[in-house]
């Protein structure tokens, strides 16, 4: 019983140990993880302006919506430029 | 009459005359589908177990799990099938290698957003706080006589996830599955009650009225993430090496998480693998892990007093780890200007969301404009790894 005991103890310890030790490494790939792919992400060359008006789009809710869509669709990768009508 | 006779031989009422245990374990099926189907408590497990054990205690019906022997694991499937039953055929199949949990891990991982996790690191150490009711009602269960393995077994409760209580269960103590995985998922039922108790006697109203957004904007973060797409898939890819390297024993589940995250983060294009593991395969491992966990509890294996043990050491296991997470932010809140709700720290426990909706609920009754979810977030998901990697821990010292 005694060296189940002592065993325990030891347990608790290198558990939370391990346990605190893979959560800061967590933390701490995490912040220069975020440092890296910072450093790489290309800046913005041409920037929508939200005041931007087409002939047929003008509600800004109706953009707000094709910006939601594309934005889900391409899973944030793609964002909306210019908006112009296609003529059938 | 003889015709009669053997119609009585025919239908379980000889059989359950002869030992009204039986009747035991069928009410407790009944009660545990009442709670699952009238009040709601984890429905999508529980009615599987329930329905489980309700199949397993009607004599003749070949359905209850028989505990592991030499003979059996010598066994092929088929053989086991034919001389055991199906569900014994699913029980070692499935349940018995280890399968069916890191599946549904793979499925969660496909329904985490390691977002809010990514912008609020810090809050993740609050996960690792609260894994301490674990290791400390291990402590306590090999006092009362458990053995090493059974205790561990019984202490991973405390760490609020189904689905590794029942891994670690399966490879230390195959004998205690049923209680552990009913005190598991009963008590992340009621994660709604036990939250809220703790809380009361241990965080006063001024800490409860801590606003983390006022709290950000007095001290703000110096990393700003400008790409968070991009981290989030690197992310599970960079966590699966350092887990894997100085944890490999939790592979399994941590790294299934993290597959099903990756596969959910890439986006449109393994769009079909992440609807399939956060859907499909998930929903047939839930049925499985249900039916056969249900399946090992018979009248001969649950109806004593471990599983009583079992039952109230889970609770004060989760009751700990609660305690644990929200006295990690008293402390943190002692030598720091940045002051933190100290329901973030009750969020440590995995049980992801409903911890971090519960802790919500409680901050917006003390401030209307108190909205910490996504914070709570941050240490419910660290509290997912957490928990997985202290299972790790207990499989690789003791199986």
């Amino acid at each position: 019983m005694e060296s189940n005991i002592s065993n325990a103890l030891v347990l608790l310890a290198i558990g939370m140990i391990t346990v605190f030790l893979i959560l800061a490494l967590v933390v701490i790939s995490g912040n220069i993880l975020i440092k890296i792919v910072n450093n790489y992400t290309p800046k913005p060359t041409k920037k929508f302006s939200r005041n931007y008006r087409s002939a047929t789009v003008t509600a800004p809710e109706t953009l707000a919506a094709i910006e939601t869509a594309v934005e889900t669709v391409t899973a944030g990768h793609g964002k909306v430029e210019s908006i112009q009508k296609v003529e059938n | 009459m003889e015709v009669l006779n053997k119609l009585y031989e025919m239908t379980a009422f000889g059989a359950i005359g002869e030992d009204p245990s039986t009747l035991v374990m069928l009410a407790l099926a009944l009660f545990l589908l009442y709670l699952g189907i009238v009040k709601r408590f984890e429905p999508l497990l529980l009615v599987p177990i329930a329905f489980g054990v309700l199949l397993a205690n009607f004599p003749g019906g070949n359905m209850a799990v028989t505990p592991s022997t030499e003979i059996i694991e010598h066994m092929t499937i088929l053989e086991i099938a034919k001389e055991h039953g199906i569900m014994n055929m699913l029980y070692y199949m499935l349940i018995k290698t280890g399968l069916l949990p890191p599946l549904i891990f793979m499925g969660v991982g496909a329904m985490t957003d390691f977002g809010p996790m990514l912008r609020n690191l810090k809050l993740a150490f609050f996960g690792a706080a609260a894994q301490i009711g674990i290791f400390t009602v291990l402590i306590s269960a090999v006092a009362l006589g458990f053995s090493l393995k059974e205790a561990a077994a019984l202490g991973i409760i405390g760490g609020a996830d189904g689905p590794t209580a029942i891994y670690t269960a399966i490879k230390l103590a195959p004998n205690l599955l049923g209680p552990i995985a009913i005190a598991a998922y009963s008590y992340m039922a009621l994660v709604p009650v036990i939250i809220p108790l703790v809380v009361k006697f241990t965080v006063s109203e001024k800490e409860l009225k801590i606003n983390m957004k006022e709290q950000d904007k007095l001290y703000p973060s110096k990393v700003k993430i400008k790409d968070l797409n991009r981290t989030k898939i690197i992310f599970p890819i960079v966590l699966c090496a350092i887990v894997s390297i100085l944890v490999p024993s939790s592979v399994p589940l941590v790294g299934m998480l993290l597959f099903g995250n990756l596969i959910k983060e890439i986006g449109s294009d393994t769009n079909r693998l992440m609807v399939a593991a956060s859907e499909t395969i998930m929903n047939v491992a839930t049925i499985f892990l249900g039916l056969t966990v249900g399946a090992t509890m018979t009248a001969a294996t649950f109806l004593d007093q471990t599983t009583l043990l079992i039952i109230l050491g889970g609770f004060i296991a989760f009751a700990i780890s609660i305690f644990g997470g929200i006295m990690a932010v008293k402390m943190h809140n002692i030598f720091s200007n940045k002051k933190i709700n100290p329901l973030i720290g009750a969020t440590g426990l995995s049980a992801v969301p409903m911890a971090s909706r519960v802790a919500n609920d409680i901050a917006l009754k003390y401030d209307d404009k108190n909205h910490l979810l996504q914070y709570a977030m941050s240490s419910n998901i660290s509290g997912v790894i957490g928990s997985a990697v202290a299972a790790g821990v207990l499989i690789s010292f003791l199986s």
